[in-house]
Parts: C-alpha cells; structure tokens; sequence
C-alpha cells in the first residue's frame, strides 16, 4: 500500500479474519431461539406421543362455545406434517418477512402471471381447508340410512351439498380429508426432496473428483428405474400405512432434483466469489452453507415446487389402485369407489376428482411463475 | 467413437448389474419376501399341508439358505430367462408376459407415434408464435394435461362417452381380433387419455428447447439469407432442437406411457402387462410381480443406451471423450 | 450528391411491446447511403443502432417489435410497403447481413459449406454441384485457407476470426449491392479485427458495394468510414461525412465522445446515464447530459437535423439561429436568462 496516495484511505486496513470465531460460535438471535423452541417442541412432542400415546384417544378435546369439537389425534403423518410447516415457516415464510426489498421485487414479477395469482389464493384457500376443514366440518362416517344421496345442485340437500357414498359417508367431508392428505403429501414429500437433493447436489459439486462421480452414477442408476414402477414396486414390499407412503415417494423422487442442484451449484462454483472465500481461508462447511446454498437456493425451490404435483399424483394413482393406506380417505380412494358406481352416483368418482384435478393445476401454475419469477436466467 | 460405444456399454452393462442387485436386496429385506403368509394360508385352505406349502412357495422364490445363495439363484434365473413360476397362473412367468405384452402394446405404440409427432408439432409451432393466442391456448393445453389425473380422465370419459352416450365400450373385450376395427374402436378411449398427458409433456419440452434456438443468432442468419419462415423452422429451430429432444423422449415421455398404460389396462380392463402386473400385486405372486417390475426397467436401459448413442451420433459437437 | 440514394430512411420508429412498457428503440431516424460508399452508424450501447439496422430489411422480431412510422426506400421502393415475400426476396440477395457474435452466427449442427450453399441456392437457380463450388469461391475470397477441404468443417471447428470471415462470405453469397454488418469486429482481437477491416475495405473496392458499419468504435470509424451518423437514444444527433465529423464536430454530443478518444488530455467520462427507454424524456434526448443545455432543450421535440455546410447536418437548437456555432459554456446560463427561460 502506497502512502502518498492514500489521505482518504488511511482508515482502511486489512485485518486478519478469525474463522475460529464464525466457524464455532453460533450466534443466538430471537430467530435461532424461536427456530429451536418451536421445532425442537414439535419433535419432542412427536416421540412422546409415539411412546406413550394412545392410538385411539386424542390428546385433548376441546369445545370451544359447544359448536365445534376439536379432539386432534396426530398420527406420524400429522406430526411430520407439523413439523414441516413449522420448518417451512422458519426458512420460507420469515426470510421473506425480513427482506421486505427482494420479497416485493419477486412479489412484482410473480404478479405478471395471473393464472399463478389465482392458482395461490385457491391453494391457500385448500391449505386452510385441508389444516382446519376436518375440526370445523367433521370426519366422514358411515351411515347406511343416508346412501347414494345427490349433491346439492343436482336434487339433494344442502346437509350434504357433494352427496354421499355407498355408505352414507358424506363427500363434502371426504373432500376435505382428500385435500388434507394430499396437502401433506406434498408439502412433506417437497421438504424431503429439498433437503436430499440439496445435500447430495451441492456436495457432489463442491467436492467434484471421485465424490462426484460416485454420488452421480447412484443418482444415474436409480434414475434409470422409471419412477412409477420404483414407488409401485417398494410400495408393495413395505407400503401400507400413509406416514411409510410418504416416506417411499419422498426417497424415491429425489434424484432429478439433485442433478439439478448439482448442475447450478457447478456453475456457482466457478464463480469467483467462490475463490474469493477459498483465499481468505474460510473452511469448506462455511462454503458450503454460507455460499453455495443460498445461490443455488432459487433453483431449489422452484424445482421442489414443480415436483409438488407429481406426489400428490402419485398417492393418488396408489389410493386408487388400492395400495394406499386402507384407513385414510383421499381423493384418490374416493374416486376408486365412485367407479363401481358410475352409472347411478357419478358425483362420487367426479367431486374429488374435479378437486384433485385443480390442486395439481395449481400447484402447476404457481411453480411455473415461480421459476420465471425467482429464476431469471431461465427465460 | 468405438471407444465411446464400448464404454457405454460397459457402463449399462454395470448399471443393470447393480440395478437388479438393488431390486433383489428391496425383495429380500422386506416383510412380505419373508412371510409368504398368504400363499401358505391360500394352499393350506385347499387342502395342503403347511410345511409343504411353506416348501413349495420357496422352491417357487429360488429361496436358499443364505442372502447369497438366493442372490446367485435370482441372478442365473433372470440371465437364462428362468424367471420362475407364477403362483396365479401357474406357468412359467415368461409364457404369461408373452401372452400378455401384445394388449399392451396395441395401444401404447399409436399412442407414442401420436404423442411424440403432435407434441413436437405443437411445441415447435408454440416457440416459432409466441405469444400468439395460439400460443396461450397451447399453453394451456399442457398446463391441462400434465395435471389431469390420467385415471380421473379416463373415468370421466368413460362416463361421458360410455354410459351417457354410448358411443364407445366401457370395458374391453379380447373377442375382437387384434387388427379388426372393432378392437380399433375400443382402444381409442384408452390412448386418447394415453395421449393427453404425453402430447401435453412433449410439447413443453418441445416449446422450451425450440424457444433457446428461436432467438439464437444464427437463426437471425438464416433469416438475412433470405430464407422462408418454413424452411428456418425446420432447418435452423427444428434440427438443433432434435438433439436434446431425443433425450426427454425416451426418458420421460416412455416412462409416462408405461406409467399411464399401468392405470388404464386397469380401468378399461385391458389384458395387458399392466393388468397382469396389478393382479399379481393383489394376488401377492412374488414372480410375476418382479417379472412385470424388471420389463419397464429393461426397457429404460436400452432405451438410454439407444438415446445416448443417438445423442452422439446427431450432434457433432460432441467430443466422444466427454460424458 | 445528385445521384439518388441507395437506401434513404425516412423517419423511422421501431418500437418494442414489453412487459414493463413500449420500448422506443428507434425514434425517429433518417439518414441516406450512396452506393459504393461505407457509412458508420455510430452510438453508444443502447441508442438503437443495431434496431435500426434490423429494420431495414425487418429481422426484428414482429412481435413483440413493431415499425409503427416512417419508410425505408431501397433502390427506390419502400421496403416498410413490401409484402413478407417482397422482403425476403431482398434478403440476401441485394442486402446481405454480418452480425456482432461470430460464436452465435453459425449454426452448429451444419457444415459451413451447407450454410454458405443456402444462401446461394434460396435465391439463385444452381445446380448444388455448382452451388459448392461456388461456397469454395467465396471462403477462398475472405481468405479461409485451404477452402476445398474447409468447407465441409463445422463451424465449431473453426477460430473466432475464421467464423466471421465465414459470415462474411455467407453474406456476399449473392453479391449483394449493400452489405449491413453490426459491430463485426467487436467480439474479435485487435489483430483479428485489422485483419477483417481490411477484409471490409477489399471486398468494397472489389465488388463496389455499399457498407453500413456498425460501431462503437471512433477508431475503426476513422479508418473505413465515408459519411458517418451519430445516433443517441433512438434518434440521429448528427450525420455528416467523416472528415466534418471529426475536424468540426457539431453536436455536444459528438464533441464528448471524440473527447472520449484515448490520447486526449483529461480524459472526462460523459456524466449522466441513457435516458429511460420507455418514457424518453421530452426536448432532445441527450439534455440530460450536455454541457450545453438550455430550458429550450428540454420541452417540445428532438430539433429536426438541420444543414450546415458541407456534407453535415445536426439536431441541435444552438445551430438554428443561424449562428453556426455552440455558446460558449460561461454563457450556456446567461442564455436561458436571456430567452426567458421558456418552460
């Protein structure tokens, strides 16, 4: 550093960064507390519910003004679905929060696409349907007495404004349940694919060498199987209940993403920000975290949105074959059983199906203004 | 360029090896392998003794003693086509694919001709007019099918089509011989619903690959020579896109046609593999259910084999030494 | 000149319909060439040079681009009139194009040959034998060497220089009587780019052709051009042969941007930024940045292009009054007193 030059410039040094310092600690917002408050609760809560809860009996009945009876009984899949919110609330919905500038600059763009505005209010309206709808509007039971009734606008009542099943059980409730399931299918499945194919991808392409291609050939090998027959396949040996279905689609599913994570973290890698933090000394954890992931983050979400569809598609096609869990309704089950009925009770096959049908068009529509609005070098 | 083949090779030769390992170990460590609870149950009902139903269903499995003694019986079983016995049918699961692979593909095969020659269609023409209202209807043409639950749809039209108007069968029926053109008519519900959703893929892969050559510069170039909007299209837009089309064809757009056909030998009742593969699931007949598992996964390797070598071959500025 | 213009732009306006608004690329463009004379388009990023160009024989695309006014007369006939026909009937074959990126130009998965071959058989009626011989010409004449093996190589196996050279000969194709080349040298190196003005100059003399040269480049300007044409924001500031040009540069600015040249004392950046493109200011569209500014430069129109002697015009309100001179700075205030300060 010359002297003669610098009159403006002598309050500029270089200091010497201690990476011990960011490496260990770890610093304790409000935000990091909340995070692990809130989500470490929820996990505990889980195993003991496991351990010592009872299948049958909610945890707690609550009847709030003697209207509505709110008597939760989470099961695994209740639970994991719990725990995903809460995680995406963490790391979605609050980022989004605090950076008011990029959230109204995405905001701006997503706007432009008003097939994907509408598709977000319907998916918010089926989120909140599909979270509070079973508490407010009850569960299907059965009910002989009540069988093959219409729905409302086709010469039934408003008591059962979808009709009702073989059964009695009411469409309108079966519906909701649908929505539920599928909702948690999605939502927990698209976690489970960000966090594997973002481990794996960013992984294979900052170690690249003998990592990589290890990583990548297993990642080649299980995309060669053809998707479909992969779930149908482990389904069969180890399928059964919801929570084991979930967790079959989620690891099955995985792979493209990751090639996908790679690939943009490859091209982020030769960025020279990347040698700029190799240079000053910072470790290959930080890197990782601090560098790689938040840039390649746009690509993640997108792609996890996009994949959104094809799970709750998948469940579907399995309730209907009959490889779902036999004691949950969803959409797919429903339809299944409105096919014997075809001729004389078509709403059954036909209300969940308009439904599931608009969910996944949704969920289309969004993750596609998404990637225009989050991605822009993709256009 | 041989050596490229030869390693390609080696490399599907290594993947199928591991792929089938997999398949195995997934079989082997799973409750339902272990048990044979069912077809034990079954036989016992009419009329055999438990010990030797037990016997028979692991004589059937090519049980052996140890993990590896039934790895190496499954591995030679498939290598010389021995790929046991169905416990439904009871013959050879070779004889049963045999009889049952051409219903499938009657239907599977118009349909991809369709799918892929529409699809591409649609798509380039998309790219050429964007933001044309064509364009938009096409849109949202494939925003439909993509997210139309293929066993919804068919049921949908089975409903409209079928029983309100009549105008098509509701269930197939094999008295019809395969080329005849009642058999013809029956189908077309089934590969119209086949279709949708592939043409509906198709053409987004189609419109996005055509739409990275249809502002590239050299198209410009070809438009300063004077040349018509036809002859750009497929010269300069169509051509290039070709190459990595080909990828997403045997890649996706087969996967999804296996997939689809599965749900709509179902519905419709059509005696192909996907029927057979779906009853033996329910049946829990452990052979016929890997036999009808293995032949869309086969089909996927050579498929990628074929695609890559076409990759190659179609686009000279790949080095053969790359990957 | 007395003879008629090769091609004369008439108050042309190209504008683009975006998402965020219309795109006002070319506003209001006039301009002539001769034949057998080479004119630079000079500007900087984003002042429509390129647009204009594509206009002349419509490569923009259409949509989202659109030429709303003004006409485009080549050998007489207005080309904005033509049928698609018509237009492509010129492409190529009376108007060839070079673009800016030799990388991008060519398409990969044909010969170079092939794409030469094209050109010539989609206007002229030649046997293909004939056609390839005839590609072996003209790589031979923008110096590829070794043309009767080369031309069965694809374009990847070619360096960046050797491209444009091959893009050059794809253009000449049909010898065409104007050859439109869009900053052809900017992608290149030095040395590269000599080599390929030379190429230029030669080609001109040869086959007395028109050029329309597109560049940034005061310097490659100086070497090539005849008559030159500044153009800032979508609109000409001033156009005149190329010795007017730079011995008395009229427009503020022209003079900035010859201040710009490297070897000047002081070198002083131009301050200010390009004006929005989609609401361009009013006046004329470089007030925001000249030193010379009065409140008269910031309402109503861009001053038409007013004749000063010579082969030279200049859109600039201080040469109206007939005193053929810019103020001198000190009185640039003193003037808008004196007017009154119109608003």
């Amino acid at each position: 550093m010359s002297t003669d030059t610098d009159s403006k410039h002598a309050d500029v040094t270089f200091e010497d960064i201690d990476w011990e310092e960011y490496d260990g600690a770890r610093e304790f917002t409000p935000l990091m507390l909340a995070k692990i408050l809130v989500l470490g609760g929820i996990t505990l809560a889980w195993v003991l519910d496991w351990q010592f809860g009872s299948h049958r009996d909610p945890l707690f009945t609550v009847d709030p003004a003697g209207i509505l009876e709110i008597a939760p009984n989470p099961g695994n899949v209740e639970w994991l679905f719990t725990l995903t919110i809460a995680v995406l609330f963490f790391y979605v919905v609050v980022p989004l929060y605090l950076n008011p500038r990029m959230t109204r600059h995405y905001w701006r763009e997503f706007k432009k696409n008003k097939a994907a505005v509408v598709s977000l209010v319907f998916l918010g309206f089926i989120f909140l349907l599909a979270v509070f709808g079973p508490f407010i509007f009850g569960r299907p039971e059965i009910d002989i007495t009540n069988a093959y009734q219409p729905p409302v606008f086709a010469g039934g009542t408003w008591a059962h404004p979808f009709g009702t099943m073989q059964s009695g059980e009411d469409v309108f409730q079966i519906v909701i349940i649908g929505a539920r399931v599928s909702m948690m299918v999605g939502l927990i499945g698209c976690l489970m694919i960000i966090v594997l194919a973002s481990a794996v991808g960013t992984t294979a392409a900052y170690f690249g060498g003998m990592v990589d291609e290890v990583l990548m050939r297993f990642v080649d090998i299980m995309l060669t199987f053809p998707t479909f027959f992969l779930i149908l396949y482990v389904v069969f040996l180890y399928g059964g209940d919801l929570f084991t279905i979930i967790l079959i689609l989620g690891l099955t599913t995985w792979t493209a993403t990751s090639r996908l994570v790679r690939s943009e973290a490859l091209q982020r890698n030769e960025e020279q920000y990347i040698d700029a933090a190799k240079n000053v000394g910072a470790g290959e954890r930080w890197i990782i975290t601090r560098h790689l992931v938040p840039n390649v983050s746009n690509t993640i979400i997108t792609a996890a949105t996009l994949v959104i569809p094809s799970l709750i598609l998948y469940e579907a096609v399995l309730a209907f074959l009959g490889f779902g869990d036999p004691n949950v309704w969803s959409w797919g089950r429903a339809i299944s059983v409105g096919r014997s009925d075809l001729q004389n009770a078509w709403w059954i096959a036909t209300m969940p199906g308009v439904f599931l049908f608009l969910t996944v068009l949704a969920f289309n529509f969004l993750g596609d203004a998404l990637r225009d609005a989050l991605d822009p070098r993709h256009e | 360029m041989k050596a490229y083949i030869a390693k390609r090779l080696a490399w599907t030769f290594f993947a199928t090896w591991v792929t089938l390992t997999i398949t195995f170990i997934l079989m082997d460590l799973s409750p339902i392998s272990a048990s044979g609870a069912e077809f034990v149950d079954q036989q016992v009902q009419a009329g055999m003794d438990a010990d030797e139903a037990r016997e028979l269903y692991e004589e059937q499995l090519g049980y052996g003693d140890t993990m590896w003694d039934r790895y190496v019986n499954f591995m030679v079983g498939l290598a010389t086509l021995d790929w046991g016995l169905s416990t439904t049918y009871n013959q050879p699961v070779v004889d049963v694919i045999a009889n049952s692979w051409i219903y499938s593909f009657q239907y599977v095969f118009p349909a991809t001709v369709i799918s892929v020659v529409l699809g591409f269609a649609i798509g380039l023409y998309s790219a050429t007019h964007q933001y044309t209202r064509e364009d938009y209807a096409a849109t949202l043409f494939a925003f439909t099918g993509i997210s139309l639950p293929n066993f919804w749809f068919a049921i949908m039209l089975i409903l409209i089509f079928g029983v309100y108007l009549g105008w098509f069968p509701i269930f197939y029926s094999t008295e019809h011989g395969l080329l005849s053109l009642e058999n013809a008519h029956q189908l077309v519900l089934p590969v119209v619903v086949l279709s949708t959703s592939a043409i509906a893929s198709e053409m987004r892969y189609a419109r996005a690959e055509s739409l990275e050559y249809v502002h590239a510069e050299f198209v410009k170039t070809a438009r300063a020579k004077g040349l018509s909007e036809g002859q750009v299209t497929v010269r300069h837009i169509f051509r290039p896109a070709m190459v990595p089309l080909i990828t997403i064809l045997v890649g996706d757009i087969l996967g999804l046609l296996f997939a689809g056909g599965y749900v709509i030998e179902v519905i419709f009742q059509i005696p192909g593999l996907g029927l057979v593969s779906y009853e033996a699931i329910i049946q829990q007949d452990m052979p016929l259910v890997l036999a009808t598992v293995l032949v869309p996964v086969f089909i996927a390797i050579i498929g990628n084999l074929i695609q890559d070598l076409c990759y190659t071959i179609l686009d000279p500025r790949i080095d053969f030494g790359d990957r | 000149m007395t003879e008629q213009p090769l091609l004369s732009i008439r108050d042309l306006k190209t504008h683009f319909h975006t998402d965020d608004g219309v795109v006002k690329a070319v506003d209001g463009v006039s301009f002539d060439v001769h034949r057998g004379e080479t004119v630079c388009i000079v500007g900087e990023s984003g002042s429509g040079k390129s647009v204009t160009s594509e206009s002349i024989t419509q490569l923009i695309p259409m949509p989202p681009g659109e030429i709303v006014e003004g006409s485009v007369y080549y050998d007489g006939n207005d080309i904005t009139a033509m049928t698609e026909d018509g237009v492509r009937s010129l492409r190529g074959s009376q108007i060839g194009h070079v673009f800016q990126n030799p990388q991008g130009a060519l398409n990969p998965v044909y010969t170079v040959g092939y794409q030469i071959r094209e050109a010539i058989l989609s206007h002229r009626d030649v046997s293909k034998a004939e056609a390839r011989e005839l590609a072996v010409e003209l790589l031979e004449e923008v110096g590829i060497p070794e043309a009767p093996t080369r031309v069965d190589d694809y374009p990847h196996e070619f360096s960046g220089g050797m491209k444009q050279r091959v893009v050059i000969a794809i253009a000449l194709a049909c010898d065409p009587e104007m050859l439109i080349a869009d900053e052809p040298t900017t992608a290149l190196d030095v040395t590269i780019e000599a080599q390929i003005l030379d190429l230029f100059r030669h080609l001109q003399q040869e086959l007395d052709m028109s050029i329309i040269f597109i560049t940034h480049d005061l310097g490659v300007v100086a070497e090539i051009a005849d008559r030159v044409v500044v153009m800032y924001a979508g609109k000409v500031m001033e156009t005149g042969s190329v010795e007017k040009i730079f011995e008395n540069p009229a427009h503020p600015y022209t003079k900035a941007l010859l201040e710009c040249l490297p070897g000047q004392a002081g070198l002083e950046p131009i301050p200010g930024a390009l004006p929005s493109v989609t609401d361009p200011p009013n006046g004329c569209r470089f007030h925001d940045r000249c030193p010379y500014a009065i409140d008269m430069c910031r309402t109503g129109e861009q001053p038409p292009l007013h004749d000063l002697p010579g082969d030279h015009a200049v859109s600039c309100i201080h040469y109206e009054d007939g005193d053929g001179d810019l103020p001198e700075l000190e009185d640039v205030d003193r003037m808008d007193a004196a007017i009154g300060g119109a608003r």
